[in-house]
């Protein structure tokens, strides 16, 4: 490609505007997909405060979110890990797919999620709490030498009620690399804005632009030992603010409530959405729209 | 100890997202949609909403519909129909309502029933006050 044709390209991928319409949740997912064509890209950083004087975790994620079509998002996510007086490592990468079965609003929407991951044990996201609780004693260092490849499927259900969003997750995540139990977990969470009327005025700090949930989520067990015992549970109270049409940051802390879980993970994101990316990529390359 | 049966199912789920990730990542054009039609029920509700809440609707509008729908100073995408035009205009506001809350997936239209019902309603409002001009200027 040429330098010329290099640069349109870049400069049409600048800002749009459209509205992110960005849920405050980290863990659990509603039954919205990505708008056709929007890429949106996302960054993350989770804390891990462990119980028991264990060391602090911090794991960054960065999320790159594609809209196909009305019924068919996807996402690639990278994610690190590091823990304090230890090192930083790379723990992997996630693919995603996410599906919608009925293309029409009902009172309650499903969707499918399938997601392949290729991480290590290093991997300290908490993206999702599944199968037991275990407590990270060995050094990243250590820990990422140990490859770990997994199939993960959620059923989404999720409901839109006067300006409320209910979300529930079941989740399946199985371990192809070791001979391990099918683990499952589950994510709920129910959110609304701040205020149901928009303001006329352009401002960042009108209460329309703020969402406030609560998440609550955690382990299952396995098919070995199915049930609560001896998983994390957490449950998170968080925000996100749209700061603009393209912009918005979120943020969450989750309080274990189980001996098992952490003491608290606090979540920080950004989010920065391109509206219209595909069809600006498809003029940038074929000259026509 | 890894299974090679087990390494060749991952390995061909991972080839088959990514060949249809390719193969049938294309927009569905916008077109007319015989079964996208709003219940009678539905195309009978009335705006609640009194002229005083437009200016929140051109705001919302602006955020959310304009990068498709265009208005008098952005283009409109070839894929989305123009919202001042008769056929749309003469849609009860229900109807609009109910287009807007339901989305048609099928066609890249998004379901905005994640806005507050009052925000649709701002939004219906703005939808009709976009064929004023034009009638204005008859």
């Amino acid at each position: 490609m040429s330098p010329c044709r290099f640069a349109l390209a870049l400069l049409l991928l600048l800002p749009a505007a459209a509205l992110a319409q960005e849920n405050p949740y980290f863990v659990t997912y509603d039954h919205r997909m990505e708008e056709t064509g929007n890429l949106e890209i996302s960054t993350q950083t989770t804390i891990v405060q462990q119980k028991h004087n264990l060391p602090t975790l911090v794991a960054p994620l960065m999320e790159i979110e594609y809209g196909w079509n009305g019924w068919w998002t996807s996402e690639l996510y990278l994610e690190g890990s590091s823990q304090m007086h230890d090192t930083a490592v790379f723990s992997g990468w996630r693919l995603e797919n996410r599906f919608r079965p009925l293309l029409r609003d009902h009172w309650i929407n499903p969707a499918l999620y399938f997601e392949f991951e290729d991480t290590n044990e290093a991997s300290q996201l908490r993206k999702e709490i599944v199968g037991h609780a275990e407590p990270v004693t060995e050094s990243l260092a250590v820990l990422r030498r140990e490859k770990s490849r997994e199939l993960e499927g959620k059923l989404i259900l999720s409901s839109d009620v006067h300006g409320w969003n209910i979300a529930e997750n079941f989740i399946v995540e199985k371990n192809t690399t070791h001979a391990e139990a099918t683990e499952f977990g589950y994510a709920f969470a129910i959110s609304r804005p701040l205020s149901t009327v928009a303001s006329g005025n352009e401002c960042r700090l009108c209460r329309e632009n703020f969402r406030a949930a609560v998440e609550f989520y955690g382990g299952l067990g396995d098919t070995e030992v199915f049930g609560i015992p001896h998983t994390a549970q957490f449950a998170a109270p968080g925000v996100v603010w749209q700061l603009s049409p393209a912009n918005s940051v979120k943020l969450s802390t989750a309080f274990g409530l189980t001996p098992d879980s952490d003491r608290l993970l606090v979540r920080l994101g950004y989010t920065y959405e391109i509206s219209g990316f595909g069809s600006k990529v498809r003029r940038a390359f074929s000259g026509r729209d | 100890m890894q299974s090679p049966r087990l390494t060749a199912l991952v390995r061909s789920i991972a080839l088959f997202t990514v060949l249809t990730t390719s193969a049938l990542a294309q927009d569905v054009p916008s077109q007319v949609d015989p079964s996208w039609i709003a219940p009678a029920s539905a195309a009978a509700r009335t705006n609640p909403l009194h002229a005083s809440a437009l200016p929140g609707g051109r705001k919302i509008f602006q955020h959310t519909c304009i990068t498709c729908h265009g208005d008098e100073t952005h283009a409109r995408s070839n894929h989305a129909p123009d919202l001042a035009s008769p056929a749309v205009q003469s849609e009860p506001d229900g109807a609009l309502f109910w287009r807007i809350s339901q989305g048609n997936a099928r066609h890249a239209m998004p379901s905005f029933s994640n806005l507050p019902e009052a925000q649709r309603w701002q939004l219906v409002l703005y939808i009709r006050s976009m064929a004023q001009p034009k009638e204005a200027a008859k």
